[in-house]
């Protein structure tokens, strides 16, 4: 039976994926659970910080998503933490200040647009946490896109969030009900009230990953945002 | 075509054919293009990946940064992407209501490419001496990045004197008295003191003293900064006549022993010098500037970083592979959305007047594009990187054989880039007046 404190929820289309940290002797590393199935979930329960207990097998999944794991029955939760709390152990995981270090490889622009991939034989995992000098999040033509600069300075544009909670954030922001303007006042909000909430959180913190890969390559994205949007915070704008 | 005036992008006609040339880039050349209403996403056309790489080369390739957003809540289709642009356009504030703003029939349209000249350090060492003095394997500067000489001033040369030298000269070759300067634009990688290096070229001139003297950054992006700004300065109507001055001495400061021998000894010394003139129409034997596009690549900032150390040395992070592949990512990319905005086909290309940070990669870069090395003047080659005087001189170059060859002037198109990463791109078509050949 394994202990997993669930840390990323990410959603791609109609599948959710999870990934949490499990603690090894003095190491504590990322593990992704996957139905035998599929890569994905098409439901997932449970919240970040939710402690579950499983039973996981060793998963030959393709590199670089080392971290695969299959989980051969069901989730019990058998605790939770705070949000700071689950923060407090990811700093102690996988982390990076600068972009060779993510995912150990040398990151690539796309040559015709925007968006950043690594290729799948160069990258040595696929998820990996980092502190960031400053973040920004835009809706780019109905898709949630994240902008931030590394500890290194170095700049990642246009990172996809996948992040289960922030979507739905922004999709109960630009609820029709709210009334005229949603899309303009989701705007304002992410241009002003959200860098401060975000960056001056003591326990503000990003997870990246990459997709596995597609056409040859895998795509960065946003997984995981901390702080975790607040319903309240709808009521701002 | 007729020279672009230097307006957004406003004919429905152009933005519909920028739309479609992003899309086949996007979804590839042999992809139908779907009707209008088709929604992009929800029939598998693009995934939201595409959907968004798409946009942003639309973004860029119309000057209309928000384009995204305004496309929130709307069909992923090329309605409303033609839709959401007709209404950026609406909303720019109309020129009347600006204060103190000329009205667009006032204002000059055009910046003309009146002159040109370049001169490079009076000493031409060859490779295998640099390496020597570096403490590198001889040959090895010729057999890695390709590099046959290196360019630098001798004793009594510097910023000042090669600047001056190079703006003598692009004035006498067009006929035009210091005393016509409205503004002098330099800029230097190299020259750090004060007075500054457009001032003190402003002295040595003994141009007016209502002349404007202004320096711009940039590093090696600095031409196309200045171009920028003269640029403005003349369809603005603040100036009729601007001269653009690049300078760079490496020699004095990525010394031996200072730094390795890969990076420094990739440096040369070397100036370039243009005169702009404003124009009501384009009609003219010169060459018009077209439009730029500028961007700063963060993701590139830590390949190159050189400060000064508090024991007065020079501190110089610079991994070169990293660099090397960002150089020509971004390059490629810039000329590639030249390529788009313009509407001009590289095929059609005179010539690319671009930085190289060393022959090796220039080459690469032409066959990334498929175009011939030919049409990149070599100067890296010759003299070196010399900075913000690399794109200069590759510009004066391809001015200069576009003048040789006059029965078919082409259009040139620029791109460089500079520590950060910051990166910019423009075109020069030829002008419609006489003696002169519109491009096609």
């Amino acid at each position: 039976m394994t202990k997993l404190l669930i840390t990323e929820i990410t959603r791609m289309g109609p599948a959710f994926c999870a990934i949490g940290l499990q603690r090894e002797n003095a190491k504590i590393q990322s593990i992704r659970p996957v139905s035998p199935r599929a890569n994905g979930w098409l439901e997932f329960p449970h919240l970040r910080g939710d402690i579950l207990e499983c039973n996981l097998a060793p998963f030959s999944g393709s590199k670089p998503h080392i971290e695969d794991r299959v989980a051969t029955q069901g989730f019990k939760k058998s605790s939770q933490l705070s949000e700071s709390e689950t923060v407090a152990f990811l700093r102690k995981a996988e982390s990076a200040q600068s972009m060779n270090q993510l995912f150990g490889c040398a990151i690539h622009e796309n040559k015709n647009g925007s968006g950043l991939y690594t290729l799948p034989h160069e990258a040595t995992r696929s998820i990996c946490g980092c502190e960031t000098q400053n973040l920004r999040l835009e809706m780019c033509g109905n898709e949630l896109r994240a902008t931030l600069a590394l500890p290194s300075g170095e700049v990642l544009r246009d990172l996809p969030v996948v992040d289960r909670d922030w979507h739905d954030f922004t999709d109960a922001a630009l609820a029709p009900q709210r009334g005229a303007n949603v899309a303009a006042r989701l705007e304002r909000f992410l241009n002003s009230q959200f860098q401060y909430k975000t960056l001056s959180c003591p326990h503000h913190y990003v997870r990246l990953g990459i997709t596995r890969p597609y056409h040859d390559l895998c795509w960065l994205m946003l997984d995981t945002l901390f702080p975790l949007p607040k319903p309240d915070w709808l009521e701002e704008f | 075509m007729a020279p672009s005036p230097v307006l957004p992008v406003h004919d429905l006609a152009r933005r519909r054919r920028i739309v479609e040339e992003c899309f086949r880039r996007e979804a590839g050349a042999g992809a139908p293009l779907p009707g209008d209403a088709v929604d992009l996403i929800e029939t598998g056309a693009l995934d939201s990946m595409a959907w968004v790489s798409f946009l942003r080369t639309v973004e860029s390739a119309c000057g209309v940064s928000d384009l995204g957003a305004r496309l929130t809540q709307r069909p992923s289709s090329f309605a409303s992407i033609l839709e959401a642009l007709q209404e950026a356009r609406a909303t720019e504030p109309a020129p009347q209501s600006l204060p103190f703003a000329r009205t667009q029939t006032e204002s000059p349209a055009y910046a003309l490419l009146a002159g040109s000249a370049s001169v490079v350090g009076s000493h031409l060492m060859p490779s295998e001496e640099v390496d020597r003095l570096f403490g590198m394997p001889i040959g090895k500067l010729r057999s890695r990045a390709g590099i046959e000489s290196i360019a630098y001033a001798a004793n009594g040369e510097n910023e000042l004197t090669l600047g001056a030298t190079a703006l003598w000269e692009a004035l006498r070759s067009t006929g035009c008295g210091p005393q016509e300067l409205d503004w002098i634009v330099a800029t230097s990688e190299t020259h750090h003191d004060y007075p500054s290096l457009a001032s003190q070229l402003h002295s040595r001139l003994l141009v007016r003293e209502s002349c404007g003297a202004l320096d711009v950054g940039g590093a090696c992006l600095g031409l196309l900064n200045a171009l920028a700004v003269a640029q403005a300065l003349l369809v603005s109507g603040q100036a009729r006549t601007v001269a653009i001055v690049t300078a760079d001495v490496h020699s004095r400061t990525l010394t031996p022993g200072r730094v390795a021998g890969e990076f420094g000894g990739l440096f040369g010394d070397g100036a370039s010098a243009f005169l702009l003139r404003a124009s009501a129409n384009g009609a003219s034997a010169e060459y018009c500037l077209g439009e730029f596009i500028f961007g700063c690549a963060g993701q590139y900032a830590a390949a190159i970083r050189v400060s000064d150390d508090k024991d007065g040395g020079l501190a110089v992070q610079f991994d070169g592979e990293a660099l090397s592949r960002a150089a020509i990512t971004r390059m490629e990319k810039v000329l590639a959305q030249i390529e788009i905005r313009s509407g001009i086909p590289r095929s059609s290309v005179g010539g690319f007047a671009t930085h190289q940070p060393n022959p090796r990669l220039v080459k690469l870069l032409a066959k990334q594009l498929g175009v011939s090395q030919s049409t990149f003047p070599p100067i890296a080659r010759t003299s070196g990187n010399l900075g913000s005087s690399t794109c200069g001189s590759a510009l004066h170059a391809t001015l200069r054989a576009a003048t040789l060859d006059s029965q078919e002037r082409k259009p040139i198109f620029l791109a460089s880039l500079g520590p950060g990463l910051v990166f910019g791109g423009g075109w020069l078509a030829p002008g419609s007046g006489e003696g002169s050949v519109q491009a096609s």
